[in-house]
């Protein structure tokens, strides 16, 4: 595969990732909590600290899964274990049509155990410094690994099979931040945390259906170009 | 005050008043008017609860949002939906 299919997979990969809304649902969370108690200065520090927190797992998660395919597969996944990644994002693609979103109108409320999303909210409400926002950052990319996990390895293969995985893995973390970038621009251009989330309420099904379909191209892409 | 776990709580002005303060700063109300405004929720859950012996944290949280809708409507969906975000 080219160094620039690679990137483009990598790229398409970011895409699907970056539409996942639980990171986003965090720092939406951080923001309004954090703008009810503190500075707006330090409300920017910790949802700078929140974001990088997010992108440090997607980072470790993608460099340890390229180095399991180049230790176990010696350059490339085989074609079996093409067809189990494919399977996983056709179900998660599934998932997303289905069953992402809790029903209710008023709600962008993911399918999440609450037990979960609970502690998430309580760790949003009593994050005060840079190290907790960090933290929860991680937390809430980390708790999407069900869905991201297929993704991971999508990401970490074209890692292994490019000539310029640091470029790839640049590509893959700026698209992956995009929405939380774009989030803090909306905040620091005015907006509000009640204006962003009716918007999220009122796009959700179109994020929903876009999400899906991203995961259905992806492991459509990925079993026409690597598995057959 | 009742809350869920049949957990009773004493009903308080500056609870009341601290809590929507809180939500009104988190959608970046001019700190005065969300001052004057958590102030102006507080007396009517005040008055609303003054005859009443037990109330649910539901029925004061309606009041409060109710009272708060006549106020600015981001800030009332902000306090009714913030348990909904994620």
């Amino acid at each position: 595969m080219s160094d620039l299919l690679s990137i483009a997979t990598i790229a398409l990969a970011g895409i699907v990732q970056a539409s996942l809304q639980l990171s986003l649902g965090g720092l939406v969370l951080l923001y309004h909590s954090s703008m009810g108690r503190h500075r707006r200065r330090k409300t920017r520090y910790l949802a700078k600290s929140y974001i990088w927190g997010a992108l440090t797992i997607s980072f470790l998660a993608a460099c340890a899964g390229a180095f399991l395919i180049e230790r176990l597969f010696k350059g490339a996944v085989a074609r079996e274990a093409v067809f189990v990644i494919s399977g996983i994002l056709l179900a998660s693609a599934v998932v997303m049509w289905l069953l992402y979103y809790r029903r209710g109108r008023q709600t962008t409320q993911t399918w999440l155990p609450k037990s979960l999303t609970r502690y998430i909210t309580r760790r949003a409400n009593g994050t005060s410094d840079n190290i907790e926002a960090f933290s929860l950052g991680m937390l809430s990319a980390f708790v999407e690994l069900p869905l991201t996990i297929a993704i991971y390895a999508v990401v970490a293969n074209c890692l292994v099979t490019t000539t310029q995985p640091f470029i790839a893995l640049g590509v893959y973390l700026a698209v992956v931040a995009i929405p939380m970038v774009t989030l803090k621009l909306r905040i620091k251009t005015g907006r509000n945390v009640a204006e962003i989330q009716r918007w999220r309420i009122r796009n959700k099904a179109f994020v929903r259906i876009i999400s899906g379909t991203g995961f259905a191209v992806l492991a459509a892409f990925i079993l026409t170009y690597w598995g057959l | 005050m009742a809350r869920r776990k049949k957990i009773t709580y004493e009903y308080s002005h500056d609870g009341v008043k601290q809590s929507v303060l809180r939500y009104a700063k988190g959608v970046r109300q001019p700190e005065g008017w969300a001052e004057q405004m958590a102030e102006r929720v507080a007396k009517v859950t005040d008055k609303w609860i003054a005859d009443k012996d037990l109330v649910t944290e539901d029925d004061l949280r309606e009041v409060i949002i109710a009272e708060l809708e006549r106020l600015n409507e981001d800030v009332a969906f902000a306090y009714r939906n913030h348990d909904k975000i994620i």
